[in-house]
């Protein structure tokens, strides 16, 4: 895939250059700041941008509202949103809109080559994902009467890998278990969650995160 | 007593215009301003009958002025009473000591009278000793600052200093983040990002492993480098075991340009003051290698009795701007030790920057 890095340490941006290329992707530009990032987006329409959120000017979160603005405009391009550390209310922007072909993990994540590259390709083909960390944070949010402590730790497993993104193929794989029964796992959990039955699977991410968030 | 007719004779001319709200404020000035030349009459009287020495410009509100004329008036009735009953006593004792010696006066009496005598002489100094005190603390009030204004005064430094001494905290722990997050963070990533593509290179390209593996290699000695000056810029652990002179021959080592360094300490100072002492030449170093294009820093520590006196000039281009990030920090820094800082940094140079800090 056509994909656009914006990263402001040259050290991990030629890092992940090289990486992507090794991978066969095609990197069409590599800036590090985010008023560039938007100029080269108009320019050269990438499949994929991966975008670190703390960024030139102003290095707060001019990442994410770069990304932010790059989903209004051309909602047809895939983004991979690096954060520093678990920012919910990051998360929560990001997904608000539209869980399809949406990222954000954690910068750290990228150390972890094989689980970078698997994110960018459950991204690209029209998925989510979503850092670990930041699922094990939101479920750990369970406080007395929060529909999730009724949830049974198999069920609370399979919750946590579904909200990062995973298939129900890539779920039975992960936590040894068939696939029917991840299926049920996940009627059970829905309707302890009172969630609808809501076709297409990032939708039904949506609907979890926005329930955590709640 | 002058003040007392002062007052009544003008204040009741006045009073008209003073309850009459459109000339109030003329009728108010310029009762005051006689009141105020009055009350320099009062200020000369306390500097020659008992040395008070008032600062010179020190100039109090036309309230004031008045209120202390009118306490004054008051105590200075109260003064001419108590000094008249005294005199009063005086007679009252000789009539008795006239009538002793005459022989006219049986032994009861005689106790009695002076038992009263003595009381009454005893109130009676009691009440000039007070009236003194009360006559200093009043033109203390009125003619300088007086305790409670030194006392406020002092309190609102401590509470700008404190404020400013969290700002700079806070400013500097900003400062680590970003060292660690932009140098040692990003580092360490993309190490793990090269050894990771070492591992995936392995069944793909063999020998490309090697590269990979040789630039992990000399990444972490990068990361170990960075580290160690990380840690440095946080806080100099040579201050604590090698003490000011060695730190800051550290930053004469690290600065790329020639350092001239005066050393005239010759005894222990306070940790606190060889700290300080330490960041605002390291500040200062800093400062002027990255921004004023000096070719050349001076750097002169010398103690002036209690003070030590710390002067970093650079022969750069000057222009240094005293409310950036790290000179507000330095500021602050010194003036939570009760000291001072001077930036004189003309445009076109050369920038002389001066700390004062009390060893005390």
């Amino acid at each position: 895939m056509r994909v656009i890095l914006a990263e402001d340490s040259t050290l991990l941006r030629e890092g992940l250059v090289r990486l992507l290329v090794e991978e066969g992707h095609e990197v069409v530009a590599a800036v590090g700041d985010a008023v560039s990032l938007m100029k080269e987006v108009e320019e050269r329409m990438p499949d994929m941008v991966v975008v670190d959120i703390r960024m030139p000017p102003t290095h707060t979160d001019d990442g994410l509202r770069a990304a932010l603005e790059i989903r209004k405009r051309w909602p047809q391009i895939s983004l991979l949103v690096l954060s520093q550390h678990v920012e919910r209310n990051y998360a929560a922007q990001l997904l608000a809109s539209n869980a399809e072909r949406v990222g954000y993990l954690l910068k750290d994540r990228v150390a972890q080559v094989e689980e970078f590259l698997d994110a960018l390709e459950r991204i690209h083909a029209g998925g989510a994902a979503i850092d670990p960390e930041v699922v094990r944070q939101l479920v750990i949010r369970t406080t007395h009467g929060d529909p999730l402590a009724r949830l049974t730790p198999r069920e609370r497993s399979v919750l946590e890998t579904l909200a990062q993104g995973h298939t129900n193929t890539a779920i039975a794989q992960k936590l040894h278990i068939s696939l029917s029964s991840v299926e049920k796992n996940l009627n059970t959990i829905f309707d302890k969650l009172d969630l609808s039955h809501t076709a297409g699977y990032s939708r039904r991410i949506l609907a979890v995160l926005r329930y955590l968030e709640s | 007593m002058l003040g007392f007719l002062y007052l009544l004779i003008v204040g009741t001319a006045m009073a008209p215009f003073l309850l009459w709200p459109r000339t109030r404020p003329g009728a108010l000035a310029a009762l005051a301003s006689g009141a105020r030349r009055l009350a320099g009459l009062d200020r000369a009287r306390r500097f020659v009958f008992f040395g008070d020495r008032f600062p010179e410009h020190y100039k109090s509100s036309d309230q004031k002025v008045l209120r202390y004329l009118a306490i004054r008036s008051y105590t200075g009735m109260l003064c001419t009473i108590v000094v008249g009953l005294l005199g009063f006593g005086v007679i009252l004792a000789a009539v008795l000591a006239m009538r002793l010696l005459q022989g006219r006066l049986d032994l009861q009496e005689l106790l009695t009278q002076a038992l009263l005598g003595g009381v009454l002489l005893f109130l009676d100094v009691q009440g000039i000793y007070s009236l003194a005190v009360l006559d200093a603390r009043l033109a203390r009030e009125c003619f300088g600052p007086s305790e409670r204004e030194l006392l406020r005064q002092r309190i609102d430094e401590l509470a700008t200093s404190r404020a400013a001494v969290l700002q700079a905290v806070d400013a500097e722990r900003r400062r680590i983040e970003r060292d660690l997050h932009d140098g040692i963070q990003q580092r360490l990533v993309a190490l793990a990002m090269l050894l990771g593509r070492a591992r995936r290179s392995r069944g793909r390209n063999p020998e490309q492993v090697d590269a990979l593996l040789h630039q992990a290699h000399q990444e972490s000695q990068e990361v170990i480098t960075e580290l160690r000056e990380a840690t440095w810029r946080i806080y100099p652990s040579a201050l604590d075991s090698l003490g000011l002179k060695e730190a800051l021959s550290g930053v004469s080592e690290r600065c790329s340009l020639p350092i001239r360094m005066d050393f005239e300490v010759d005894r222990v100072l306070p940790q606190t003051v060889e700290t300080a002492a330490y960041f605002v030449v390291s500040e200062c170093v800093t400062n002027a290698a990255k921004h004023s294009g000096a070719t050349a820093i001076t750097i002169r520590l010398a103690l002036h009795g209690a003070v030590l006196v710390v002067r970093v000039e650079d022969n750069g281009t000057g222009g240094a701007d005293p409310s950036g990030s790290g000179l507000t920090g330095l500021r602050s820094r010194v003036s939570a030790l009760d000291g001072l800082l001077h930036i004189d940094s003309p445009l076109g140079g050369p920038t002389t920057i001066t700390a004062e800090l009390p060893c005390a």
